[in-house]
């Protein structure tokens, strides 16, 4: 297996790391907080960080020093930071490996980042089926708070910065930035539409940067070692540093590999996961980044894992997650599979989205029953463009991406089923019924 | 009543927060570890507690799946059905779940063991299939390995076969 | 807001017309004045934008999707296209997704025919769908007595939740469940238990909310409609009442229309049955010499009391003749009483309704202003910084006023500051205390104690203007003496409050820029109400609000027209106008109007117009709508007083306790029979329109008047409801016009400088007294009787809609007093005092202060017997509304005890 060095899961690799305070300070931890409460001013932190070229690891890969950058200098009143643990996007699972191993990196680049911005208080939204992250993260807190690197007068400089840990219940949806906020507020985790942006009416109408947990745990090491540094690694100039992939599906060796973006599909998934699972079979498809991604083909195996390459090839990095599928999969019932996820999460709220999730899932069910009609694929399309760019969030363009892309790489899937609609007469017990 | 029982720890919850109603999902989620539910009681109680009304309080639970509204098993299995699982074996093992326990995907076991969801996405599709049974998971499952969480918690109420936390792959001399 | 603000405008194009509006302005609003109608459903101009049902979606140059017109501020140079083919394409996919799961019940629903969904479907969806799928089916669940969901039809448009929340601050309606599935329900399987303001049912864009009373029983196009004016109380809500062959089928608002823009209470929209009830008086009666009535023409009715009227007015001269109305008449009716009391009968011994409160706020306001009216309307009120309420428990005696309130604090920020009994403590029926930024807890009978409080810290702060001490400086001194003979220990054994509680009130009321001061019920209706109104006055004088564009203060008016039975006369203390009866020019100017003179003799009030008929000098009373035997409590020995008089007419919708007592009945018209106007608390004279025909043979009580004139040998004749209008538009400057005043009345600055000069000194001593002793045994409670949100006076327990919310009183007491007592709630009690006892049930309600017991007025007449009665000297205000009690629990409901 080809080695790259990694830096968000190199502590966490060393033999006996627990991920304690101790071991963390050990490996040189909380030194990019000390370093900046020295004397690097909250705009140079922001310039750091937007030198350094880091883009969002959550899924819209915005440039994160940017993002910094809008949140307003001479607020009056509060501002926050919250950070996006909700990982919730099928596929992905890096999220919880950086809380549950490592969680002082997470806090520090949370410190920082509150530092950057101005913000006196720091929300980590957990999924809430994270229990044992969300206790690892409290205990750390609480070890963090006793060493005065979170809380009042950080580390005797003034600074305050309060950390919690805030666990959801239970809706992907609450992944998306807008919709985190409202559940953080105690509300049903709707987005709310935009503009304006959370960076000025966030968190109670108050200021607010949302950032992913990968995001936020590189910041520390940009500050230490520089935003020269960070942007030499991976594909500079607009995919800098390490990605964690969450490989997953038909490979040899799933799990979350972190290596320089720019790698290719071929590399991460038969150099790192060690191929498909079974040699006799070949790959089929990929999903390039979580569930909301279009699907791509082996034809893309040579593509490179970076933001520009993988949306110059018709899909998106998005969250990480890559999943590989072999030979004999059914592309119709993957499509379908994944409809099932986006119809039970679809918040409700726009109309495309709540009421396209169910039709498309309906058909797609009824097409793989052997109940499928010839006008069904044109009208699949038909609706899926009726709701791409109509909706309030990305999650409208997201449910429509595996049905718009297996049918544009696997129609011929499609079609057999409907043909043998034609010819057999699937039992009565056979046919799905639907249940909204 | 919550209230009674967790004074301080309530106390700490909304300390946290400049709103009331942000202390919503985790007094939600303290009602369903008390009592494995969220009661209408506990709706009640905590829309007092945060000055809400009932109706609030509950369009909130009803929006989050985690939630129950209504009393369920003492174990709750929640398998992943969503495609990372599906790729590898989740469909089976939820039928053989569904045969071992005598029971279908949303139903509870005559004893009140153990309810059966079939969930999406729970984070876990590099160590798939998986499940998760009240705060724990339990991953890269085989009929056989879940065989044996099932007598675990039948006679100790936990099982080792839990996770712990998570690394996947783990790197060679790790341990 | 500021002026350079509304100079500034943008310039934007909508489908090639051009139009400058203010920035901030949406486009879907823009598009809207430009005349170009985007199709929505989310949207509401009441409401936040939500942008949820994607339907009013547009493009805008340079952005390269589509976006929300309802959204999207409006921006310099926008160019808005919202007829290309791509929009076009937009709406019609997102009607096909509506659609894909909306029943077509149109046949069957109450909104076919006016339903938003119908008429954009109409115009833009191709006839055939494409969607084959299983609709979404939601098995039917009962909502409540009032209100019906039909959640299949359901577009999740959330305008009710919306609604209910943002502009009603109940939180009534709960969204549950998430996606498709969602389905607006109360708390889990519970039945509604809300305002029932039915605002709901009025904002769903389609019939997925629907209102029970008419539920299945028309078409809307077949509907006749009438614009008139609700009478259940002084807010004066605009409603659409619609009937089907004469018959009441339901009562509407709309937005943009009326004093309420469109917004109602439950007495608004579901009480409209009690005009139509059963027991409305078809015949005139006459009562026999066994008691029983019989039924008689209009003829013989009127005909026996001329001549009985004629004979007394002979025998013993004019002064033998009182009367007595109500102000739920209109001020045609009420001006007509007045000029049939003083022209044809001939006496000044007149009264009406407004006795019973309202002339206290209106007799403080002439003393210290000059004005009878507000100088402040509710668009003030919204656009006020800083509110102070005193005893209004605004949100059941006058909603639409308290929406105003809402308005200010939840959209514009305002501060509020409560000094009230209730405890803020949320439920689903609205506590406006629990929007106040300051709120002072007060039990009802100190309401005074705390103005005197707030007053007291302004001046301690030194808050009060510092122009003032020149200009009048013996009243600031006269005032801070007065108020620092009250200790704070006195305020605080009394409050329960201190000092502390008052600071930040005082310095957020007196640096406020735009305050209100709003003065209800528990102001009005009990003892020195006409004081604290002055004292409250007084506040807005040393604070330096006074006469400053949009400040003032306004009382809470609890009856219909409370306000125009003062203007019209119909009080005994002052002609119409109101003039004092002793004003010669007025007198001048009326007798001028009337071709006859005005009786020289003083007027008499309610209570003494009973004393008198108790003494034997009164020998007749002409009592229209009024029910005093039923209201006032025993001690006021009403019975005896009508059991005493020669002659009683009485004039009615009902036979009422009073009624029943009167020598002739006559059948009077309801409001919605009869054409005319009211004018509301805010001064906002506005018509009310007949909706349908007489009931039986009841007339108008105007046409009553009248005739009756004409029988007695001294005509005033009128041809229609608008004659008699034109002539109080002759004898009151001011009615001129119909609708809001365009500007308020102004203070008279000479009454202003004389009060402060002089006026003040009669009584500032006794004002801001506080001699009251806090006599209430630890085991009694202060019972006070209240107005409820579900009802109003007697009228409505006829309204059946009104009835299925609440049908009974019940007695409200804190959960920590039940503890105390052993009171669980639906337990029997005893209520007793010295005066008497009565029995009904208990309800527990959080947020009636301790201490304190809460019963609706309407209902359970023997608990009036508990209450003292006590008339003001100056006013002749008769209070009634508070006692103590003891409450015990009643021991033959225990089951199993010992
Ligand atoms: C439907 C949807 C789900 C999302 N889920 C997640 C998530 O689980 N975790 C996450 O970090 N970002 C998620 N995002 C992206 C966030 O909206 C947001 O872009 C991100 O948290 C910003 O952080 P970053 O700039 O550090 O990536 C989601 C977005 C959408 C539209
Ligand atoms: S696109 Fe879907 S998930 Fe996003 S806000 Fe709209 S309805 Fe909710
Ligand atoms: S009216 Fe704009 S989205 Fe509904």
């Amino acid at each position: 297996m080809p080695q790259y060095e990694k830096i968000l899961l190199k502590n966490m690799e060393q033999p006996g790391y627990s991920g304690s305070l101790q071991d963390y300070e050990r490996t040189g931890g909380y030194q990019a907080l000390r370093k900046v409460l020295k004397g690097i001013s909250p705009a140079d932190v922001t310039d750091i960080v937007k030198n350094s070229g880091l883009r969002g690891r959550g899924g819209a890969g915005f440039p994160t020093g940017v993002k910094w950058s809008f949140v307003p200098k001479d607020h009056p009143g509060p501002k926050y930071l919250c950070c996006n643990a909700d990982e919730s996007e099928p596929g992905t699972f890096k999220d919880r490996q950086l809380m549950e191993r490592d969680p002082h990196q997470l806090l520090e680049g949370m410190v920082l980042t509150c530092y950057a911005i101005g913000a006196q208080t720091g929300y980590i939204y957990i999924r809430g089926e994270f229990r044992l992250g969300a206790t690892i993260l409290e205990r750390a807190i609480e070890e963090a708070k006793q060493a005065g690197y979170i809380g009042q007068n950080v580390l005797g400089s003034g600074l305050t910065a309060n950390i919690y840990v805030h666990a959801g219940a239970g809706a992907y949806i609450c992944g998306e930035e807008t919709a985190l906020l409202e559940s953080l507020e105690g509300k049903r985790g709707m987005p709310r539409f935009k503009p304006p942006f959370p960076a000025t009416h966030g968190l109670y109408q108050q200021p607010t940067v949302v950032n992913n947990v990968e995001t936020l745990a590189n910041i520390p090491h940009i500050v230490t070692r520089g935003a020269e540094w960070f942007a030499s690694i991976g594909a500079p100039p607009r995919s800098t540093g390490t990605r964690i992939f969450c490989l997953s599906g038909h490979v040899k060796w799933p799990g979350n590999y972190e290596v320089p973006m720019g790698i290719t599909f071929r590399e991460l998934i038969f150099e790192n996961g060690g191929g498909m699972r079974s040699d006799s079979k070949k790959l089929k498809g990929i999903i390039p980044g979580g569930a909301s991604a279009a699907f791509f083909t082996e034809e893309h195996l040579d593509v490179k894992l970076d933001f520009e390459s993988v949306a110059q090839a018709g899909s998106m990095l998005g969250s990480g997650g890559v999943t590989v599928m072999e030979e004999g999969t059914s592309m119709v019932w993957a499509a379908m599979r994944l409809m099932e996820f986006f119809y039970h999460e679809s918040c409700g709220k726009c109309t495309p989205c709540r009421e396209g999730s169910s039709w498309l899932l309906q058909t797609l069910q009824r097409i793989w029953a052997r109940r499928g009609r010839a006008e069904d694929l044109d009208m699949l399309l038909d609706l899926c463009k009726n709701i791409e760019g109509r909706t309030i969030c990305a999650f409208g363009d997201a449910e429509v991406a595996p049905v718009v892309s297996t049918l544009r790489y696997w129609r011929n899937e499609y079609e057999e089923l409907i043909r043998e609609a034609e010819v057999t007469r699937p039992a009565k017990g056979e046919i799905p019924v639907f249940t909204h | 009543m919550l209230l009674e029982k967790h004074q301080e720890l309530i106390t700490e919850l909304l300390s946290r927060y400049p709103v009331k109603r942000s202390a919503l999902l985790p007094l939600l989620n303290l009602a369903q570890r008390e009592e494995g539910y969220v009661s209408e009681a506990a709706m009640k109680e905590i829309a007092k507690i945060l000055d809400l009304t009932p109706p609030q309080v509950y369009e909130t639970a009803t929006f989050y799946t985690m939630l129950n509204l209504k009393p369920i098993g003492k174990f709750h299995i929640q398998i992943c059905k969503s495609i990372m699982c599906g790729l590898v074996g989740s469909d089976d093992l939820i039928q053989w779940l569904q045969n071992r326990l005598g029971i279908r995907v949303g139903q509870t076991t005559g004893d009140r063991l153990f309810t059966l969801s079939a969930v999406e996405c729970l984070g876990s599709c590099g160590t798939a299939p998986m499940m998760q049974i009240n705060d724990d998971y339990y991953e890269q499952l085989t009929a056989e390995k879940v065989g044996r969480v099932l007598e675990d918690l039948r006679r100790e109420g936990t099982s080792p076969l839990k996770s712990g936390p998570f690394m996947f792959p783990q790197p060679a001399g790790s341990r | 807001m500021a002026n350079q603000e509304s100079d500034k405008f943008v310039t934007i194009t909508v489908d090639g017309i051009t139009a400058r509006v203010p920035p901030g302005t949406l486009v879907i609003e823009a598009a809207r004045q430009i005349g170009v109608m985007i199709p929505h459903f989310c949207y509401h101009p009441k409401l936040a934008p939500d942008a949820n049902c994607r339907m009013c979606l547009v493009e805008i140059e340079k952005i390269p999707k589509l976006q929300t017109s309802c959204s999207t501020p409006v921006a310099e140079g926008m160019v808005v296209k919202s007829s290309v083919p791509n929009v076009e394409e937009a709406r019609k996919s997102v009607l096909e997704f509506i659609l894909a799961n909306h029943p077509l019940d149109c046949p069957v629903c109450d909104q076919g025919g006016r339903c938003d969904l119908q008429d954009f479907s109409h115009e833009y969806t191709p006839t055939t769908g494409r969607f084959k799928e299983l609709k979404r089916i939601f098995p039917k669940e009962y909502f409540s007595p009032l209100i019906e969901t039909q959640m299949n039809r359901c577009i999740q448009c959330l305008r009710c939740v919306r609604y209910c929340d943002q502009v009603m601050d109940v939180q009534a309606l709960a969204p549950s469940g998430r996606g498709t599935m969602t389905e607006i329900k109360h708390f889990s399987i519970h039945e509604l238990d809300c305002e029932f303001c039915g605002g709901c049912v009025q904002i769903c864009p389609v019939g997925a909310i629907t209102s029970r009373l008419s539920m299945y029983d028309f078409r809307p196009w077949m509907l006749k409609r009438a614009d008139t004016i609700c009478t259940y109380c002084g807010d004066g809500c605009q409603i659409t009442i619609q009937t089907k062959d004469n018959e009441l089928i339901e009562v509407n608002s709309t937005h943009g229309a009326g004093r309420n823009n469109g917004d109602l209470c439950p007495r608004g929209y579901f009480g409209y049955h009690a005009s139509v009830h059963a027991d409305r008086l078809n015949h005139p009666l006459i009562r026999q010499q066994d008691g029983t009535y019989a039924e008689v023409t209009w003829e013989d009715a009127l005909e026996l009391i001329a001549e009985r009227f004629s004979q007394i007015k002979l025998a013993h001269g004019a002064d033998a003749f009182g009367g007595l109305i109500t102000s739920r008449c209109t001020n045609e009716e009420l001006y007509l009483f007045q000029k049939f009391m003083r022209v044809v009968l001939g006496t000044n011994r007149i009264d009406s309704s407004a006795r019973y409160g309202h002339i206290n706020g209106i007799q403080a306001l002439r003393r210290v202003q000059g004005t009878h009216r507000w100088t402040v309307t509710y668009e003030d009120i919204v656009a006020a910084d800083t509110l102070l309420l005193v005893g209004t428990n605004i949100t059941e005696t006058n909603p639409i006023t308290g929406l105003k309130v809402k308005e200010a604090v939840k959209k514009q920020g305002a501060a509020l500051i409560t000094i009230e009994s209730l405890l803020p403590i949320r439920g689903t029926i609205s506590n406006i205390t629990t929007l106040a930024s300051h709120h002072v807890p007060v039990h009802p009978d100190y309401f005074g104690l705390a103005v005197l409080g707030l007053i007291k810290s302004v001046l301690e702060q030194g808050l009060a203007t510092a122009s003032l001490s020149e200009r009048a400086p013996t009243f600031v001194q006269s005032i801070r003496s007065a108020v620092g003979k009250v200790p704070w220990e006195t305020v605080e054994r009394h409050l329960g409050l201190g000092r502390d509680t008052f600071v930040e009130a005082a310095r957020t009321f007196s640096q406020a820029k735009r305050v209100i001061i709003l003065a209800g019920q528990g102001v009005l209706r009990a003892p020195q109400g006409s004081d604290v109104v002055t004292n409250l006055l007084d506040l807005l004088i040393l604070t330096g609000h006074h006469g400053r564009p949009g400040c003032g203060l306004g009382t809470l008016a609890e009856e219909n027209n409370d306000q125009g039975a003062v203007e019209m006369g119909a009080v005994a203390e002052y002609l119409p106008g109101p003039s004092e009866l002793g004003d010669q020019t007025a007198r001048k100017n009326l007798s001028k109007i009337w071709g006859d003179e005005i009786p020289q003799s003083p007027g008499a009030t309610l209570m003494d117009m009973l004393e008198e008929a108790r003494t034997g000098r009164l020998k007749a009373m002409f009592i229209v709508g009024e029910n005093p035997v039923a209201t006032l409590p025993p001690q006021a020995k009403v019975e005896e007083s009508l059991d005493g008089l020669e002659f009683l007419v009485c004039q009615e919708l009902f036979l009422t306790e009073t009624a029943k007592r009167a020598h002739v009945v006559l059948p009077a018209c309801s409001y919605a029979e009869k054409d005319g106007t009211f004018t509301n608390t805010e001064g906002c004279v506005q018509s009310v329109r007949r909706a349908m025909e007489p009931i039986g043979e009841s007339r108008p009580d105007w046409e009553v008047f009248s005739a009756l004139s004409l029988l007695m040998g001294n005509p005033i004749e009128y041809g229609e409801a608008k004659e008699i209008f034109k002539e109080i538009r002759s004898a009151i400057s001011g009615y001129g016009l119909l609708g809001p005043s365009a500007t308020p009345p102004r203070i008279k600055d000479e009454v202003v400088d004389r009060y402060l000069q002089e006026g003040f000194k009669t009584d500032v001593e006794v004002r801001y007294a506080f001699e009251q002793e806090n006599t209430q045994p630890d085991e009694m409670l202060t019972l006070a009787s209240v107005q409820s949100l579900f009802h109003s006076g007697k009228f409505s327990t006829r309204a059946k809609g009104l009835l299925q919310i609440q049908a009974s009183g019940f007695l409200n007491v804190n959960p920590v007093d039940a503890t105390r007592l052993g009171l669980a709630d639906g337990d029997p009690v005893r209520l007793s005092n010295t005066r008497g006892e009565a029995t009904t049930k208990v309800k527990l309600l959080d947020r009636v202060p301790v201490g304190v017991a809460f019963f609706p007025e309407h209902f359970d007449q023997n608990i009036r017997g508990l209450f003292s009665l006590e008339t003001d000297p100056q006013t002749r205000v008769p209070y009634f509304k508070l006692t103590r009690v003891r409450v015990d629990r009643m021991q033959e409901e225990i089951p199993g005890k010992g």
